[in-house]
């Protein structure tokens, strides 16, 4: 079995506050790993450890088992907790320039940016500046953005926040899909109901991994009825 | 290479597609030279002066009717009151001036105005001088003709009582009496003969500020617009996906470079037309190398933009930094003397790119030097641009800690 992605012993600290303490996770081949956390415990920052875009006091990562490199992150789709898209172009531009920056060309390009736009449901939008986008509408352009070159794997920091649950259904059964053909993918959230859905999921509090197993091991091992729970044993409160 | 040219078409369609910035990069210096143009360009006005008690004063005719307006006294210190006349002159003790003082620049116009009449009394006085010299001497030859007359009579009279004492006294006279002449004065020309190396007496204060305050508007414009866009690009999350991507440091930096550097191409030629063939600034010098100056300068502002807008966490931050880049610039630009600042600020000076684009236009459109005369002010922008775009390319580094 290989790991995607694999980091060991992470520190960091900004000023005198630690954001995390000792946290090691291993992403392995073809599944999907909920991160989950109150906001403030740390996820983004361990997203952005792992990728690479900020060093750790301390501890390794690697990216398909070597330290990460530029050539690494071909196989790599981010996407960041804010949209991150030109307002200034159309929906057809952004995604175009991001497939020409992960080096699609001619042909390839063009039909990788409609098949990433339908899985979104933006199809229809693509010639729409992005400026005149709704929030739902920029959150699943981004997405698009993030798998338009059809990575093997996959650091999505809440792709659904802010959408409707229709549509949140939809972008998980397209996340199922996604494993389906070989990715793997770390996906952060807050929404408890996501949390069934991912393969494994880690608790993040703190800076500490508190707790890190499938979602049914998890309720079983602490004896509540949902993972969220686990956050408030964790606290010291009386179920 | 690809990546390259990817970065760069994305700019460009941004810049094309958003006009507000397009008109703010292209339009917005011309209005505004524009305007400097008419503020510096116009013709000065004249001062507004008077005299009082002129009456008796054989000065008069050097006061024109045209420039200075008869007053009484009381007429004349209300008008200066009021800030009508910006001056009157007292011809009574000759020559008093009051000023009405307020306003330095006008000050200077009235003084200049009345030295100019000055020189007109000094004629008079000269010409006065000259009568009068002249009614003395034609006195003094009418003593001497009258005396001669005498001489003839007592000649005459010695002549017929002792022709031999007369002729002793002949022996001894200094030969003949000599008429004097007056040599036509040449006191009354007092015009200065001026000639020019450089420019001419048309030149006027836009002329000489020009080059430099184009400097300054491409470098203000290029410095805004290229430092927010830069700037948005890590604070919207953007820069953060390309740095999730392949793309190379130096594509991102150089393609911003290339992409606004088309801009600046269209930018400079538009400007550079419009100050040349509409303004009509006093250009002696070739088109081409004005344009090849403000293009370069265009490219150390907008490098020098992407590395301020590192320092800047939001469009408010990077808008700070124009009273720190950009003020300074104005007044080191070299619009005003520099020579006699002391050495620290002269040191700053001399590490503003604009100080040496005023330099170079100053050669080229004043001066009409060629290649030779910029060369060196060019290789200086160049040397800045190539320093900050280095920079930014390892100020990169940093958003990319682990792989790079």
């Amino acid at each position: 079995m290989t790991y995607p992605i694999k980091g060991e012993h992470l520190h960091k600290h900004y000023k005198k506050q630690v954001v995390l303490d000792d946290v090691s996770l291993t992403l392995h081949e073809g599944e999907i790993y909920g991160l989950i956390g109150p906001s403030g415990a740390g996820k983004t920052t361990l997203v952005k450890i792992l990728l690479g875009l900020e060093k750790a006091d301390s501890g390794t990562v690697q990216l398909f088992e070597q330290p990460p490199t530029l050539h690494a992150f071909r196989s790599l789709g981010y996407m960041a907790q804010s949209d991150a898209l030109y307002n200034e172009l159309s929906a057809y531009q952004n995604l175009e320039f991001f497939a020409s920056v992960q080096g699609l060309r001619g042909k390839e390009k063009k039909e990788r940016i409609l098949e990433a736009a339908k899985h979104v449901n933006l199809e229809n939008a693509l010639k729409k500046n992005v400026a005149q986008f709704s929030g739902g509408m920029r959150r699943r352009l981004s997405l698009a953005a993030a798998l338009v070159h059809e990575p093997r794997l996959y650091l999505l920091d809440e792709p659904t926040v802010g959408l409707d649950p229709l549509i949140r259904r939809n972008i998980w059964t397209l996340f199922q899909y996604l494993k389906g053909k070989g990715a793997s993918m770390i996906v952060t959230t807050h929404v408890m109901d996501e949390v069934a859905r991912c393969d494994r999921v880690g608790l993040l509090s703190e800076g500490h991994i508190i707790a890190e197993g499938s979602p049914e091991a998890l309720i079983q091992e602490f004896n509540v009825s949902s993972v969220e729970d686990i956050f408030l044993l964790k606290e010291g409160a009386h179920l | 290479m690809m990546n390259l040219f990817a970065m760069a078409r994305r700019i460009i369609r941004q810049i094309v597609r958003d006009k507000r910035t397009l008109a703010l990069l292209i339009i917005a210096p011309l209005i505004i030279l524009t305007l400097v143009w008419y503020i510096f360009g116009a013709k000065t006005s004249e001062p507004n002066l008077a005299i009082i008690n002129y009456e008796s004063s054989d000065l008069v005719p050097a006061f024109k009717k045209a420039d200075y307006e008869r007053m009484t006294p009381l007429q004349a210190r209300r008008a200066l009151a009021d800030n009508k006349i910006d001056a009157y002159v007292d011809l009574k003790h000759p020559v008093a001036v009051h000023l009405e003082g307020s306003d330095p620049s006008r000050n200077g116009l009235a003084i200049s105005k009345i030295q100019k009449s000055m020189q007109a009394v000094q004629r008079i006085g000269i010409r006065k001088m000259k009568n009068q010299f002249q009614e003395m001497i034609k006195n003094q030859q009418q003593a001497i003709r009258n005396q001669q007359q005498i001489i003839r009579q007592m000649t005459g009279a010695l002549k017929h009582y002792s022709p031999s004492a007369l002729s002793g006294i002949q022996l001894n006279s200094p030969g003949k009496a000599q008429q004097v002449k007056i040599a036509p004065s040449s006191g009354e020309k007092t015009h200065l003969n001026v000639t020019y190396l450089h420019g001419s007496d048309e030149l006027n204060t836009f002329d000489s500020f020009g080059p430099a305050m184009v400097g300054i508007f491409v470098f203000l414009f290029i410095f805004m617009i290229g430092g927010v866009s830069f700037l948005r690009e890590r604070t919207t999350g953007t820069l953060d996906r390309l740095m999730a991507s392949p793309i190379k440091n130096y594509q991102i930096i150089w393609g911003y470079m290339i992409g606004f550097g088309l801009f600046v191409i269209l930018q400079s030629f538009i400007l550079t037309c419009f100050i040349v063939y509409v303004l009509h600034i006093y250009n002696v010098g070739n088109l081409f190398n004005v344009l090849v100056i403000v293009f370069i300068l265009s490219f150390s502002a907008l490098s020098l933009s992407i590395l301020m807008s590192t320092a800047a966490k939001n469009e408010l931050q990077m808008f700070q930094f124009i009273p720190l880049v950009i003020v300074p610039q104005v007044f080191l630009s070299g619009l005003f003397p520099i020579e006699t600042l002391p050495g620290w600020v002269q040191t700053i000076g001399s590490l503003m790119p604009v100080h040496y684009s005023t330099d170079a236009l100053r050669n080229i459109m004043i001066r009409g030097t060629g290649f030779s005369g910029w060369w060196l002010d060019g290789l200086v922008l160049l040397v800045f641009s190539l320093v900050f775009i280095t920079i930014n390319i390892f100020a990169l580094r940093a958003s990319r800690p682990l792989a790079s």
